[in-house]
């Protein structure tokens, strides 16, 4: 899988998770760009995602991912 | 030793940046691990020793933690180490007195006395296991430098509250420049004059309204008395913190900033993404989401969530884990119900701005306003509970507050203000919007702007010294905590 497919997935995940029509995910986008991202919505994320890609993430992950193209490195490297 | 005192600002701290500038590199930790343990000693002597007992503990811990394979037990025991001394001096007497109260026993004891910045060097010592624990920072071989790391003066008695892995780094290898030491400097005259010149003169306003018994009151005097108090507290906890992160400039240090104009929030969340952040930030990383995260993984969630859905169960651990940050946020702050009942009572509008999602700013100016208007009263309010020294004050203050109740025989406003404290109520009302914050940059460069700049804070350095001086009025609000 390269980063474009783990972005329209991620894309996908973000959408339903956070009940948005549109979002465009970039490698800077934070929580504080997108509407809703915050601590309930996070866990929502941080479960789809890990159902969707098939892996763990650690606990210093869930706590130090700052922005999505953090997020889609550490996806590339745990189903890599 | 308080850095608004003519000991520290006259003879201590020149004398320990002077010693840090001549010595050499390898033994600019150790003057300042000394000075730190004689900063701590010079008001809290006999309490030496449990701060140097709780850096054995966790230097030996983490060693052990990364060594063997019974990681989690280890670090279990060790957080456990740190926070039995934590509860012992901070909560005991305030369990017995409860124990007491429901028994209407009489459990003879002697008060136990709180060692000065326990709860905030405890919460970095957890903050070092946990971080060796997750594998994100190599645990310290040499037990100076994780000394110096808690006890730090600078960060010790009041916070920032400095994780370990944002300093690791910085505890290994840092530099001191002229810009460094030039904006500490400037930086730490800021927080000195917000603390002198606007903290004191609010906080002897609202000292002599929360002072008064409850019937000698009215509606505009308690407003008075709130307000105050809320400028009081801003500029009292955001000038210390502006000293601590001037001084650590002054000797290479970065800390992250601790608050970011909060009184500008729409809505609570924001406020408590801004206003002391180290704290804020370590409930998030060491409590709330390692306990959302521990619910989300049991059994009983993926039971839950299929009969309850997803979207159901996940606002369910959410709030439970909220709910016990919230309280154990409201503890930390003392040992005592007003701030139990303080946490709770944010964790509260937390919880329903992430249920509602008022915390997304609206788009209209009048929507903005509105939200920004919400956040304040329930800051303003909170912050008469947080004052308050028991729930039953708090209550009847804010009765009055609404005009539900009014006292009896009353002083007239005037009693309460004099003109130098409104216009500080004025000044403090501006500054802590983001105006002046352009101030200590210096990229510019424009020479006749850093001369003025500067001329300036020359001005408010000597008017505070000036002020310290002349009053006996200056504890910090945050070395009761």
């Amino acid at each position: 899988m390269n980063r474009d497919e783990i972005y329209a997935k991620l894309t996908e995940i973000f959408k339903e998770n956070l009940d948005l029509d549109e979002i465009e995910l970039t490698d800077e986008t934070t929580a504080d760009d997108v509407e809703g991202w915050d601590s309930l919505a996070h866990i929502g994320l941080i479960a789809a995602i890990e159902q969707e890609f098939g892996f763990r993430f650690a606990m210093k992950e869930v706590v130090n991912l700052h922005n999505v193209g953090e997020m889609v490195d550490l996806i590339l490297q745990k189903i890599g | 030793m308080l850095f608004s005192s003519t000991v520290f600002l006259f003879l201590f701290l020149p004398i320990v940046c002077l010693l840090h500038l001549l010595v050499r590199k390898e033994l600019k930790d150790y003057v300042l691990l000394l000075a730190s343990i004689f900063f701590y000693a010079w008001g809290e002597p006999r309490y030496v020793a449990v701060m140097l007992l709780t850096i054995i503990i966790n230097y030996v811990g983490a060693i052990l933690i990364s060594k063997y394979k019974c990681k989690k037990t280890l670090l279990l025991l060790t957080i456990l180490g740190d926070l039995s001394f934590l509860f012992y001096f901070k909560y005991f007497n305030f369990f017995v007195e409860n124990i007491n109260e429901l028994f209407g026993d009489h459990i003879d004891f002697i008060k136990v006395i709180m060692p000065i910045g326990i709860s905030f060097y405890t919460f970095q010592a957890i903050s070092y296991v946990v971080d060796v624990y997750r594998e994100e920072v190599e645990p310290q071989k040499n037990i100076y430098k994780l000394a110096l790391y808690i006890t730090l003066f600078p960060q010790l008695v009041a916070g920032p509250i400095v994780k370990y892995h944002d300093v690791a780094d910085q505890i290994e290898n840092r530099t001191v420049d002229f810009e460094k030491v030039a904006y500490g400097v400037k930086r730490f005259i800021v927080g000195l004059a917000k603390k002198v010149l606007l903290a004191n003169t609010l906080g002897a306003v609202a000292d002599k309204v929360f002072t008064q018994p409850i019937d000698q009151l009215d509606c505009m005097t308690t407003w008075l008395g709130a307000i105050c108090y809320t400028f009081q507290i801003y500029y009292d906890f955001s000038g210390y913190s502006d000293m601590a992160i001037g001084l650590g400039s002054i000797f290479g240090f970065k800390f992250l900033e601790n608050f970011t104009y909060p009184y500008i929030s729409k809505s609570v969340s924001e406020y408590w993404r801004r206003w002391h952040i180290s704290m804020g930030s370590w409930f998030r990383d060491y409590l709330f989401l390692p306990l959302q995260r521990a619910l989300s993984l049991s059994k009983t969630y993926g039971k839950l969530s299929r009969r309850l859905g997803r979207r159901k169960i996940n606002i369910l651990l959410t709030a439970i884990a909220l709910l016990v940050t919230w309280f154990l946020i409201g503890f930390w702050h003392g040992a005592g119900w007003s701030f139990v009942v303080y946490g709770l009572y944010n964790g509260f509008f937390i919880f329903l701005e992430t249920l509602t999602g008022w915390n997304r700013d609206r788009k209209s100016f009048v929507g903005r306003a509105m939200q920004h208007f919400y956040t304040m009263f329930v800051v303003v309010l909170g912050f008469v509970i947080f004052r308050s020294d028991t729930m039953n004050y708090a209550w009847h203050y804010l009765l009055t507050m609404f005009g539900a109740e009014r006292g009896e025989t009353m002083y007239h406003l005037i009693y309460y203000v004099d003109r130098i404290e409104i216009i500080a109520l004025i000044v403090g009302a501006i500054c802590s919007a983001p105006l002046c914050r352009k101030m200590l940059e210096v990229e510019g460069r424009n020479q006749l702007r850093i001369a003025a700049v500067n001329l300036w804070l020359l001005a408010l350095f000597i008017l505070s010294a000036a002020s310290i001086a002349a009053s006996t009025y200056n504890p910090f609000i945050y070395f009761r905590f």
